[in-house]
């Protein structure tokens, strides 16, 4: 690359980039989302974060129970037609983690009762036609996906208990050539059509679509007969208003932050601070980017480790900036000058980068729930900071110092004349 | 040039009586842990017309029957107010309690239209956990900054740069800690957010200069004093660590001052001590670390023998 180039391409590069984490893009398949897309944690949309565990349960939960637990979870979130959530098992501590938003326009839900009705007791039934009940989820010993040994589809099979087999039997029987609907509470999730009478306590559901669809359906009839009800013991709500409101102040005091810190670089550093304020934009972008791309959540304190990796991103270009002036003051030409101050520059900020790296892994690691945000804006500042602080600033300062314009000295806050040679 | 080694003892004076003061607050405040640590619940309420907190109290502790305390608060910048109701208890307060206290509250006051708008509820054993986790964490971003550096500053003696920099950030701790403690903020994960960030960006700072001395060690030769070396290196690289600082603690600084006119009391409460915590990062590492090291160095040049590793 023509080292002369060099600003006027970062710039660009910076602009188009800046463009694509606002706005986003979207390329056929290929998509990024903008700004105001971005994946938000509770905190900042409103919503629930629950942890459910068993309740009155003398021993730890299994993991197919757990499994099972959560199916009922699912179903139920399903059927309150809340889609965007997130449920995951915590094996080791026989936990099961809810998170799902509280949209704002939904004025009459009421998140305390969502989370109580999430953790009841399932209550699964296979009805008939009329509605009446057959068979209760305590019925059903046992219920598997698997491929039928004669044609090789997928199928459920059950196993009943005894009392069970007998209700059954006396059902089908009355029942050939009609449905039975199985619920999970008063959700339908199921209507297998009776072929013969089934004796013997042992039931196959055929039709299924996919062997996914099997162990869908075989899991909530599971679920079924779950020995325990779901308790919660810990519990963090927030309102959808509470939670935009701290966005849009937090988002202006970004912006605050961000004009504040350049002007004092611009006004005490000059040119190079002009290029800390350009390299600080494409440290931002990238931060940005390198959240809406894997849509990684960002929570409140993540947005104050935005603000804050700005304040810190900064630090390379004081560094540098520092160097550079001192070279000068030396005597050195401008261009070694630049090439001293970033050679000698490079060790402090490297070290001092690992270590802030080797915090932000801390943080991710052991930080709780939204702090784990703040880990990650931290160290993708970090990362950037390399790209950005480092690397682009090099360029630009090293092309910006090709033109005769931009070689005087006080330009880059030193006290000497230089000679106006070049290398 | 400022004799930084000169002045140390004002230096360390000076920190000694400011962690001293913390400790004092300590004992008059208490330390305060929040919820997230200690278990409990609060539930925020946002409401219009009137509501006696005491009148309140009794409401709630009549339906759950726990101790129960409930704070008013009001915010200028939204015009809004709040009921604010924390939960005592061993166990954590299940989802149908809080249905009940909600139930209880607006059954008392049918005119308030009192709405929830944040709830918080954690179990004693696991609010401990989290506690333990996040001592955990910092013990070990020490352990870890001190092998880094021991590693990267061999040349000047890793072992001793690495002490003497783990006294500096125990300092920032210390003085973190200590803000917690004077403005009576509950300690909770931002408390540890606050500390590690801390740690990250004062170590930033001893090794920009712990790098300057490994340069002029090399550039200026071995006859030059220790003092010496260190009193230059801390001045050349003074600048730098005043401008770092002072961007850092502008950007945090807007930050604490939109979450206080604004009433965001999660940011407000890790803002705060953060800027405390620049500051004293930057003081830690010109006054505090680098002497620290020149009399290590000093020592081990009266006496060889005794701490040839070091």
């Amino acid at each position: 690359m023509n080292s002369k180039r060099g600003f006027f391409i970062t710039v660009l590069l910076t602009a188009v980039l800046l463009c694509i984490a606002v706005f986003g893009v979207k390329i056929g398949n290929f998509e990024i989302k903008g700004a105001d897309q971005m994946r938000y944690g509770i905190d900042i949309r409103g919503g629930v974060e629950a942890t459910y565990e068993p309740k009155d349960l003398g021993r730890a939960a299994t993991e197919n129970e757990l499994e099972a637990a959560r199916t009922i979870i699912e179903t139920r979130m399903d059927a309150k037609n809340i889609t965007d959530r997130d449920v995951t098992i915590d094996k080791g501590n026989g936990k099961i983690i809810v998170r799902f938003p509280w949209k704002s326009d939904e004025a009459d839900f009421d998140p305390q009762k969502a989370v109580s009705e999430l953790g009841e007791t399932a209550r699964l039934t296979f009805r008939d036609p009329d509605g009446n009940i057959i068979l209760e989820g305590t019925d059903v010993t046992k219920s598997k996906a698997q491929l039928s040994p004669q044609d090789g589809t997928p199928v459920v099979t059950l196993e009943l208990s005894k009392e069970g087999g007998e209700k059954f039997a006396e059902a089908t029987g009355r029942l050939i050539g009609q449905e039975i609907s199985i619920y999970m509470d008063e959700t339908l999730i199921r209507s297998p059509i009776v072929g013969s009478r089934i004796t013997g306590g042992k039931a196959e559901i055929t039709n299924l679509s996919s062997t996914e669809d099997a162990a869908a359906l075989a899991s909530k009839i599971n679920s079924g007969s779950l020995p325990f009800s779901l308790v919660v013991k810990n519990c963090n709500i927030i309102s959808p208003t509470l939670g935009s409101s701290a966005l849009a102040v937090m988002v202006m005091a970004g912006k605050v932050a961000f004009v504040l810190v350049c002007l004092f670089i611009l006004f005490y550093y000059r040119l190079p601070g002009l290029v800390a304020c350009i390299a600080l934009i494409l440290q931002v972008t990238g931060q940005l980017l390198a959240l809406s791309v894997p849509q990684f959540t960002l929570t409140l304190p993540g947005i104050a480790g935005l603000i804050l990796s700005v304040g810190m991103g900064v630090d390379a270009n004081i560094i540098v900036a520092e160097r550079i002036k001192e070279e000068i003051n030396t005597g050195k030409t401008l261009l070694r000058a630049v090439e001293a101050g970033f050679e000698r520059a490079f060790s402090a900020v490297f070290d001092g980068n690992i270590t802030v790296i080797i915090i932000a892994i801390i943080l991710i690691i052991f930080g709780s729930g939204s702090m784990l945000s703040f880990g990650y804006t931290l160290i993708c500042g970090v990362i950037m900071n390399f790209i950005a602080g480092v690397t682009a600033s090099r360029v630009m300062i090293r092309s910006l110092g090709n033109y005769k314009l931009f070689r005087k000295p006080q330009y880059y806050g030193a006290r000497r004349q230089v000679n106006d040679q070049v290398l | 040039m400022i004799r930084f080694y000169k002045h140390r003892f004002i230096y360390f004076t000076i920190s000694i009586c400011l962690i001293l003061c913390g400790v004092v607050f300590a004992f008059i405040n208490g330390i305060q842990l929040d919820i997230q640590f200690k278990g409990g619940s609060i539930l925020k309420y946002t409401y219009s017309d009137t509501i006696n907190a005491e009148e309140a109290e009794k409401f709630i502790e009549q339906a759950v029957g726990r101790t129960t305390n409930c704070q008013l608060q009001t915010n200028m910048a939204k015009d809004e107010k709040k009921l604010v109701v924390s939960l005592a208890g061993n166990e954590a307060l299940t989802s149908q309690e809080q249905e009940t206290v909600t139930a209880a509250l607006t059954k008392a006051y049918p005119n308030a239209t009192l709405t929830l708008s944040e709830s918080l509820t954690v179990e004693p054993f696991i609010g401990k956990q989290f506690f333990t986790n996040g001592m955990i964490a910092i013990v070990l971003s020490f352990l870890l900054v001190l092998a880094y550096v021991g590693w990267r500053f061999k040349r000047i003696g890793g072992l001793s740069a690495g002490t003497m920099a783990i006294v500096a950030l125990i300092h920032d701790a210390l003085i973190v800690t200590a803000v917690f403690i004077v403005f009576k903020i509950p300690l909770n994960d931002s408390f540890i957010a606050a500390v590690l960030t801390i740690i990250g960006f004062s170590i930033n700072d001893t090794i920009v200069i712990y790098d300057r001395i490994r340069e002029n060690e090399r550039l200026m030769g071995k006859k030059t004093s220790v003092e010496e070396l260190v009193d230059t290196s801390i001045n050349q690289s003074m600048m730098r660590s005043i401008n770092t600082n002072i961007a850092v603690f502008l950007s945090i600084t807007v930050v604490y001052i939109f979450a206080q006119i604004y009433d965001i009391s999660s940011i407000r409460a890790f803002a705060l001590p953060m800027m405390f915590g620049t500051i004293s990062g930057c003081y830690s590492t010109i006054c505090i670390a680098g002497p620290l090291w020149t009399m290590w160095q000093k020592r081990k040049e009266k006496n060889p023998a005794a701490s040839a590793s070091a």
